[in-house]
């Protein structure tokens, strides 16, 4: 079976599994919508207190936790059902489970995103926001790409240790605060001020570096991180 | 073999060293002509240590590659002893860093660029020794600790320029060393302790590592002695 | 600020790193001691065993 087809076999086993149970999707979704309820009940202490540069804060805070919950779901899953230990006896390259399960975790955080942001707007956004839909789905985009990659690679290591769901946050968050800079930095930019293209240059270019980067190094430490 | 093999000579090395840095930064160095005065002089100091515990991340970083293409456990040993070492540095930069805000700027602390970076370096690497404290068996332990090891310092030069993006608030970006232009005196003082510090940690890394191999000593002797 | 303020604040810091890497050194010389000392009991134990063992006894 060629690598492709491969990383094809892998991400539909993962994604049909997960639409089967809806296990993981749900949880993420009313995390993320009670959470954004939670936000305005610890914001709103004056009357009419404007959260509009709090925005992209909210929203990626929210996103990252949702993101830590369904990793530790979807990892433990496998562990306690031996899933993982079957694929690896395989003959698989170990890379090709890497790009799988970060391509599964990434559309499942698309959909989530997919429930609330559309929500999010409605809660918190006075303003008219048409023209700034292309922007935040290319910041979205790439922010989504580093979290999940990094998410990946962590939540393996830290699914074959003693303290799993405990290990991830502690492992993952400080790794995330440059994409969580600059991400929630692009996403203030827009929803407070309509910032383009032209403004968010800067932070577009750091948030595919570090995609970049870090897809690499994951890719060169993969085969470690899944042990034999 | 009983006999600590420490290297006294990298101590004493490092210790002249950085005697002569301090006496030169404060003696022959003049006070510097900016608003930041007399606490200026923090900085013959505190800037090494902050170059030092990136250096011992560095060296982390490359046991733990060493580590991945080798299996010897040595490597290992090396990367924990760099990251604890690092770990220590990088404290003293947020202590030194703090003080020499209050100093400056008469607030503890500020979320400028640099403070902000050693804050996050140290959860990250404080996120190795629980990663590392939570994995039972050695080899497995090695492995996760490198993979980690490598990605965390990789994040280092990242988070620092990310922090760039913050708006900067009422704090200036504490001194650049390449913009000001340090006249003579101060830099060669700044030098000195430089070379000061890197050879402390040197001497620090070698003590260590003799130290986790007695460790090892008494895990062995202890399993011929059971077995 | 003036200079005896701040030589207050430089004092301090420097001390501090003193006070720190003092800390750190000592701690680690008594870790030291009681791993030599604990190589020396398990040595003489090792040996203990293999003496009445007369030769029997695991290399």
């Amino acid at each position: 079976m060629s690598g492709w087809a491969q990383f094809k076999a892998i991400l539909r086993k993962d994604l049909i599994r997960e639409l089967r149970t809806r296990d993981m999707l749900v949880s993420m979704i009313l995390f993320v919508l009670l959470a954004m309820v939670i936000f305005h009940y610890a914001f709103t202490v004056k009357e009419g207190a404007d959260l509009t540069y709090f925005t992209g804060g909210m929203l990626w805070v929210t996103f990252i936790f949702a993101m830590l919950l369904g990793l530790n779901r979807s990892f433990a899953q496998e562990k306690d059902e031996h899933c993982l230990d079957g694929l690896l006896l395989c003959p698989v390259d170990r890379v090709t489970i890497f790009f799988a399960k970060t391509a599964g975790n990434l559309i499942f955080l698309l959909i989530v995103q997919a429930v609330a942001v559309p929500v999010f707007t409605l809660f918190f956004i006075e303003r008219s926001y048409a023209g700034d839909v292309l922007p935040f789905l290319v910041v979205l985009l790439l922010a989504d790409v580093g979290i999940c990659a990094l998410g990946t690679l962590l939540a393996t290591i830290s699914m074959n240790t003693r303290s799993r769901d405990l290990l991830l946050p502690i492992l993952f968050l400080p790794l995330i605060v440059p994409v969580l800079i600059a991400a929630t930095g692009a996403t203030t930019l827009i929803f407070a001020e309509g910032a383009g293209f032209a403004d968010l240059v800067a932070r577009l270019l750091f948030l595919l570096g570090f995609d970049a980067v870090f897809l690499v190094a994951a890719w060169g430490t993969y085969d470690f991180a899944i042990g034999e | 073999m009983k006999k600590l093999v420490s290297a006294p000579a990298l101590f004493a090395e490092a210790g002249i060293c950085l005697i002569v840095g301090l006496l030169l930064g404060f003696w022959w160095a003049p006070v510097d002509a900016s608003s930041l005065g007399f606490s200026q002089k923090i900085f013959y100091y505190h800037a090494p240590i902050a170059e030092t515990a990136l250096v011992a991340f560095g060296v982390a970083f490359v046991a733990a590659i060493a580590y991945l293409r080798t299996g010897r456990l040595t490597w290992d040993r090396l990367s924990y002893v760099s990251v604890r070492l690092g770990l220590l540095f990088s404290i003293l930069v947020m202590l030194t860093g703090m003080i020499w805000g209050k100093a400056a700027w008469d607030t503890w602390w500020a979320w400028e660029p640099r403070l902000t970076t050693f804050l996050l370096v140290c959860f990250l690497y404080a996120a190795y020794w629980v990663l590392r404290s939570v994995v039972d068996e050695e080899q497995h332990r090695a492995t996760y600790a490198a993979v980690f090891a490598i990605i965390a310092f990789i994040d280092v030069p990242i988070t620092f320029f990310a922090t760039r993006f913050l708006p900067e608030g009422l704090h200036p970006v504490v001194i650049t060393t390449g913009d000001t232009g340090m006249e003579g005196s101060m830099l060669v003082s700044f030098l000195i302790s430089m070379l000061g510090m890197t050879l402390l940690l040197a001497a620090l890394t070698r003590r260590d590592l003799a130290i986790e191999k007695l460790k090892d000593r008494v895990a062995d002797l202890k399993s011929t002695i059971g077995g | 600020m003036s200079i005896e303020e701040g030589v207050k604040f430089v004092a301090s810091a420097y001390a501090i790193i003193l006070a720190v890497l003092m800390i750190y050194y000592f701690m680690s010389a008594r870790r030291v001691r009681a791993l030599q000392r604990d190589v020396q009991l398990l040595e003489d134990e090792a040996k203990r065993r293999q003496g009445p063992a007369g030769g029997a006894g695991a290399e």
